[in-house]
């Protein structure tokens, strides 16, 4: 500013315009390298969708076809068949039919449950982390360790217990096996482990911001601990264990490894299904491979849209300033 | 103090008066010392039975011969057998070094692609709020569908190769190249399908981070002359540096996980030239049946990442404790 001012007039102005055609160029390329990304990032989503329209000839057809020749919705009416059984044998491997019902309820029941009973007790311990500082200093950080864990070390152990040691000690204790291997339960629980750091990093953030002074006037009135909780607290950030819940819901819904490693054959989630199309035997079954791929991704884009704003909060670890 | 003063009243009031016991354990349950404890027995409760538990499991475990066509009451102990196996094992070897390599490539992409991203994305003004949707969506995306799409992007008859046909004809090569039989490009197709889709939470961490940045100092360097390089160097990337912390420690502690792409893309091949840790000791245990390796392998892996869990937590403790410094100055 000072430099300018000491300018002449005319000068002065032919450096604002230069600087004003600097400043153009520099936004344009700026939207250039943006629209470059954005394309790198919606041509592999693009590709599946296009993929699951297309015949089986276009999967792989050389050179590709970049849109669907003549568009069907085939792959769709082969994975949604409800009773496999009756539907005959195909002729042909590729047109063998696949019903995806199953996953979907045990991913969305898996999921819903897991990341319910997550929610309750994450919120739970959150506020009482925050309030009265449970576990000490460093609690809310060793407890973001268990997160860190890779899966496949948690599998191991999981697989041994489930397995052996729950139906031996069942047997000798109440007397029948109980199975925790391939059952619901057991991968709703490791779910629910594996999530409550998640939950509770995340309403802490949320309940943090609930003045303290809120709940000191209604203990002060009189209520009970509960009810100060239920209606005080709560409501304050009922949008925040919405977002929580979704966010949770979004993680379960996409884990692979421990729903491929604890589960075989009854319990089938979605990426499992999906996986079990990549080393089929009897050819590649690309086109409804495409359409569950589909089928899987568009509920969780659209969900984590709805929370992004959210996300961006959750995900600053405190360095944002309110 | 006034704290316990309050708490005091609930509990002695009800219970006076009735005496039951259902209200006796309700008043019991409210005071603080008790209350503030619920939640945290309850989830101390839940990581004991599914966690701990198992893992004391498989310590012992470790120290028995078994293998899978034998019962489990037929094991018996053998020492540090498995350990010794595990750890002269170059497989094991291998693939954890290799793990690091796709970690450490896919990490430091994601972080200069995320920082350029998100540093474009800030100083845009039109379309800024349809930017961010759009770089976030590959986050949501479930890992196992991205391998899926990578494998029909890598396919000999994939778009891939059809943009780079002119090129190769042109080298007289068939363009039809099977990217995910050659070991290199097999390495490259899993660190870029994970690049692909983490380059968006790095870019979202960094994003908060640069829209924290106080505008008032930038404004004041600039007005005092500084150019804007300066600017960058000086006063905005020191300021950034927790926001980095964190994309590293978290990317980084993630990354090492590696496994849905491998899986997906290349199911460790060709040979076991891009197997990551993940992927061989599932191998391990849930192909060729080494219960008792994979149990010694795991505690193994578990000492190794704990070491490495510790020094990430240090680090995010340490930047989040500059942030509070810095907000209370």
């Amino acid at each position: 500013m000072s430099a300018v001012a000491g300018m002449g007039r005319a000068e002065a102005e032919r450096a604002g315009a230069r600087n004003v055609r600097r400043r153009r160029w520099r936004v344009v390329l700026r939207h250039a390298a943006l629209l470059a990304w954005v394309a790198v990032i919606m041509f592999p989503i693009y590709w599946m969708i296009a993929t699951s329209f297309k015949e089986k000839h276009e999967w792989v057809a050389w050179p590709p076809h970049w849109l669907p020749h003549d568009p069907t919705i085939k792959n769709y009416s082969q994975i949604f068949v409800f009773d496999v059984q009756r539907s005959g044998v195909a002729r042909e491997a590729t047109e063998q039919p696949f019903n995806v019902w199953g996953p979907l309820a045990d991913s969305l029941l898996i999921c819903t449950l897991s990341a319910l009973v997550a929610l309750l007790l994450g919120t739970f311990l959150a506020y009482s982390i925050s309030r009265f500082n449970v576990g000490g200093r460093h609690f809310r950080h060793a407890i973001l360790m268990i997160r860190m864990v890779p899966p496949i070390v948690i599998a191991i152990p999981l697989l041994m217990y489930y397995a052996i040691m729950i139906p031996l000690a069942t047997e000798a204790v109440l007397g029948t096996r109980i199975l925790l291997f391939d059952t619901r339960v057991g991968v709703s629980a490791i779910y629910i482990a594996t999530t409550l750091p998640f939950v509770i990093w995340m309403m802490l953030t949320f309940i943090e911001e609930v003045p303290y002074t809120l709940e000191h006037a209604a203990r002060m009135m009189g209520a009970g601990r509960m009810y100060t909780l239920r209606r005080v607290v709560l409501p304050l950030v009922a949008s925040g264990m919405v977002v929580t819940f979704l966010f949770v819901f979004i993680l379960n819904w996409a884990e692979f490894l421990l729903a491929l490693t604890l589960t075989h054959p009854d319990v089938v989630t979605l990426p499992v299904l999906l996986n079990k199309f990549q080393s089929a035997s009897e050819g590649r079954l690309f086109g409804p491979q495409a359409a569950i791929g589909t089928l899987i991704t568009i509920p969780v884009v659209i969900l984590g849209v709805l929370i992004q704003k959210h996300l961006i909060k959750g995900f600053s670890f405190g360095t944002i300033r309110k | 103090m006034s704290e316990a003063q309050v708490s005091q009243a609930p509990r002695t009031a009800p219970g006076a008066r009735s005496g039951s016991f259902g209200r006796g354990l309700g008043a019991w349950l409210a005071q603080e010392r008790v209350f503030r404890l619920i939640p945290f027995v309850a989830v101390e409760v839940i990581f004991v039975l599914v966690i701990i538990i198992p893992f004391l499991l498989t310590i012992y475990i470790s120290f028995l011969k078994w293998r899978a066509n034998r019962p489990f009451e037929q094991a018996y102990l053998s020492g540090f057998g498995n350990y010794q196996a595990v750890l002269t094992d170059p497989g094991f070897w291998s693939a954890l070094g290799r793990t690091f390599y796709f970690a450490g490539a896919a990490v430091t992409l994601e972080l200069a692609l995320g920082f350029v991203l998100a540093m474009l994305v800030a100083r845009t003004v039109r379309g800024k709020a349809a930017y961010i949707t759009i770089l976030l969506v590959p986050m949501m995306i479930v890992p196992v569908v991205v391998g899926y799409n990578f494998t029909m992007l890598y396919i000999d008859s994939g778009p891939i190769n059809q943009l780079l046909a002119p090129f190769t004809q042109a080298m007289g090569l068939d363009p039809r190249i099977r990217w995910l039989s050659d070991p290199v490009a097999a390495q490259w197709a899993v660190i870029l399908a994970d690049v692909w889709q983490w380059t968006s939470l790095t870019f979202l961490i960094f994003l908060s981070g640069f829209s924290a940045l106080p505008r008032q100092l930038v404004n004041a360097a600039r007005v005092m002359g500084a150019s804007a390089w300066q600017i960058f160097w000086r006063v905005e990337l020191p300021l950034l540096r927790p926001a980095i912390v964190i994309a590293v420690v978290i990317r980084a502690m993630e990354a090492l996980k590696i496994f849905d792409p491998v899986v997906l893309l290349t199911a460790g091949g060709p040979g076991t030239s891009s197997q990551s840790i993940a992927f061989y000791l599932w191998e391990q245990v849930w192909v060729f049946n080494k219960f008792s390796f994979g149990a010694a392998a795991s505690i193994i892996l578990l000492v190794i990442f704990a070491v490495l869990i510790f020094f990430g937590i240090w680090l995010l403790v340490r930047s989040s404790a500059a942030v509070g410094r810095e907000r209370a100055a």
